[in-house]
């Protein structure tokens, strides 16, 4: 039980009463009090339920700027306990800046457990990436989300968003995709590539390249997306039918380089960035996924990648 | 981010670094008030002494000590309402009307950097202070009602004691009884919406809007009010303040046992009522419509632009226009919401770049492609 400084008024033993009954158990001071906890946790379940629906919530200022993961620390400090083994990465990187400062306020308030394996990890943390490794049952991926509104470059007015979700009336988006075939010939989204989630909402994935797309397909895990600045929290449960959008003679692309694998691990089946080469041009690949290179190389990675393993599915489901 | 933004020193300086005695908290207040002030405004939140340190943890960043105070009372439990309190109990140390030369309840100049032309003094610093003390006693063996006072700003022993401190009517009731404002509307909005706890969207009460424009970036609510289609010389009349006030708020919450309100401290706030002769479609221009604006501390140039933004907000209101206003004022005013997209830049993106590239790769290679080379010789097409 938590000592309080003693104090002779009777009036005030009763405020103080009151004020433990009100915080629930005793709270680690700093970042975040138990009651915000509490409703971020009903606004991640609200998205659970209806998977690819932007749930608002009261987000609140966080020790990072608006920006820098405050949406998806909200969600992780809700979820993670002591026992939890958690991963943080930026990019794929697990010592990115973002991902260590991050990790370390997580660590530094709940008292967690680092994680950089992401078989081993509860919850992970990302910025623009999925794991290279297949997600299980019970893994809890939070993405961290810059602008939640997939319809924001269509139209502006939110009351117009509002209605054009509620009523699945997508076609705008649609125009808009193939204006993008009939100027340039191919879709040009790059990242953050709007995906529609159980034939339903249409969702941003958050900055993700689409080589991470595929693998919010009948994920095994549950990946939960927050965007502090826009007040926004949304899911998608394991098990979800998540599509890009795209049309029937438009095949969904994937960031492919033919010829290019990572230097470090040879890999040419996970997403890999260019690096500056010895001439000094960017003529050199790594894998963006750090803890995935390092166990390939250590001869401990998967033979099947999550987006092989991801594709595979699809092509069963179309099968069938 | 403090953790990530140490200073430099200790690893440029070979030796064991000295470091500066920092200010204390009181000597911020004193000498950086007005900073100080705008921190606890864009934070939303009244405590100086906190205010004073994060400002000074900040190195004097506005919005970055905003940040620090906003995220600290993140990390405490909220317990409780204060009671509304009447705008009319604000004890004024300033209120000056530019709508009348001698308003009911008159003009208080009181403390500020106004009405005097300035120079950057040279002087060292102690004699000069010295000199503004000097100056701002003879001036008070002088003291006149209309306060031309405080000829300079630095008047450490000359604090709010022997500031004018009282309650003048409001210009507003004045003019309501002339009849000559623009009835309150019909808005039904007894319960204040509470934009820390639900986000506010266009279609929000006036509440949200207020509540809003009070945290917002000064700089960036200004320019929303200066950048409207009304300024400058937009129209040939503008709004006119007809109230301005600096002063103090009680703040009193409702006894546990007793339910009785009971006064537990005081807010000093910037009050400012504004003017303006608007007509519509179907209207003669007979009544005046009224802006309010309010912030924490002493900025009246947020005051002012809160007001002249209300108005704004009030004029268009039911049109075509309104969504797109109180978009801009819910989503765009925001210190930290819009700085923290800014910092957002400076992270890495080479995962997401990687994929925007390839994009580009790709739309390159289709323009070149087989079916975009021209026609062939021989080519009838």
């Amino acid at each position: 039980m938590t000592t309080y400084p003693t104090t002779e008024m009777p009036s005030t033993d009763t405020a103080v009463r009151r004020t433990d009954r009100l915080a629930g158990p005793a709270p680690r001071p700093g970042i975040f009090d138990e009651l915000s906890k509490r409703e971020i946790r009903r606004a991640v379940l609200s998205g659970i339920a209806i998977p690819g629906y932007q749930v608002p919530f009261g987000s609140r200022e966080m020790p990072v700027a608006r920006g820098w993961g405050s949406g998806g620390l909200q969600v992780t400090l809700s979820l993670v306990g002591q026992d939890t083994r958690l991963k943080v990465i930026d990019q794929g990187e697990d010592a990115g800046v973002n991902a260590s400062n991050l990790r370390r306020l997580v660590v530094g308030h709940v008292g967690c457990e680092e994680e950089t394996d992401t078989r081993e990890a509860d919850v992970i943390q990302s910025r623009h990436r999925i794991p290279e490794q297949p997600l299980q049952d019970g893994q809890v991926l939070v993405l961290q989300v810059p602008g939640a509104e997939p319809l924001a470059g269509i139209v502006k007015n939110m009351d117009e968003q509002r209605r054009m979700h509620a009523e699945a009336d997508y076609s705008k988006m649609w125009v808009r995709l193939y204006e993008d075939i009939v100027h340039n010939g191919l879709i040009t989204n790059a990242a953050g590539y709007p995906v529609l989630v159980e034939g339903r909402y249409v969702m941003t994935p958050s900055p993700i390249p689409r080589w991470d797309v595929p693998k919010l397909n009948h994920s095994e895990g549950v990946t939960v997306l927050s965007a502090g600045r826009e007040k926004r929290i949304f899911a998608v449960p394991p098990h979800t039918l998540v599509e890009p959008l795209t049309f029937e003679d438009r095949p969904f692309e994937v960031e492919r380089t033919p010829g290019a694998a990572c230097r470090l691990c040879g890999s040419d089946d996970t997403y890999i960035v260019q690096e500056p080469g010895p001439d000094g041009t960017f003529s050199t690949w790594v894998c963006s996924d750090t803890d995935f290179c390092r166990r390939r190389r250590a001869g401990d990675a998967p033979e099947v990648t999550a987006l092989e393993a991801a594709l595979a599915h699809t092509r069963e489901e179309s099968t069938i | 981010m403090s953790t990530m933004n140490a200073p430099a020193a200790s690893v440029t300086s070979a030796s064991a670094p000295s470091v500066p005695a920092a200010p204390r908290p009181d000597q911020l207040t004193e000498r950086l008030g007005l900073g100080i002030d705008r921190v606890m405004a864009e934070s939303g939140l009244w405590a100086p002494q906190l205010a004073a340190r994060a400002f000074g943890q900040a190195r004097g960043d506005v919005t970055r000590a905003t940040q620090l105070l906003r995220t600290h009372r993140t990390s405490l439990p909220r317990l409780g309402r204060s009671l509304p309190v009447r705008a009319g109990e604000l004890r004024v140390v300033r209120r000056i009307s530019s709508a009348f030369r001698n308003p009911p309840g008159g003009q208080v100049l009181g403390r500020t950097l106004d009405y005097v032309g300035r120079l950057l003094d040279l002087l060292p610093e102690e004699e000069g202070r010295q000199r503004a003390v000097l100056a701002s006693e003879s001036a008070h063996e002088h003291h006149d009602h209309h306060g031309h006072e405080h000829p300079g700003h630095e008047h450490p022993q000359h604090g709010h004691e022997d500031e004018v401190e009282r309650a003048p009517g409001h210009v507003l009731s004045v003019f309501r009884e002339m009849d000559i404002v623009a009835p309150p509307g019909d808005h039904d909005d007894p319960e204040p919406y509470d934009i820390t706890r639900h986000p506010a969207r266009p279609g929000v009460p006036r509440s949200a809007l207020l509540q809003t424009m009070a945290r917002a970036d000064t700089g960036a609510l200004l320019y929303l009010w200066y950048g409207s289609e009304w300024k400058p010389g937009g129209q040939e009349a503008h709004e006119v303040p007809g109230e301005l006030r600096h002063g103090f708020l009680p703040i009193r919450v409702e006894h546990p046992h007793t339910g009785r309100p009971v006064t537990v401290g005081d807010v000093r706030v910037s009050e400012v009522v504004s003017f303006h002769s608007l007509t519509r479609a179907s209207e003669l221009p007979r009544h005046l419509d009224v802006g309010y604006g309010m912030c924490f501390g002493h900025n009246e140039r947020k005051a002012i632009s809160m007001a002249g933004a209300d108005i704004l907000l009030g004029h268009y209101e039911g049109t075509e226009r309104a969504a797109g206003l109180q978009h801009d004022v819910l989503l765009t005013l925001d210190g930290l919401d819009i700085t923290g997209y800014t910092e957002h830049q400076k992270l890495p993106h080479h995962a997401e770049y990687r994929s925007v590239l390839e994009r580009a790769t790709a739309a390159a290679a289709h323009q070149a492609g087989p079916h975009r080379t021209g026609p062939h010789p021989g080519d009838t097409a």
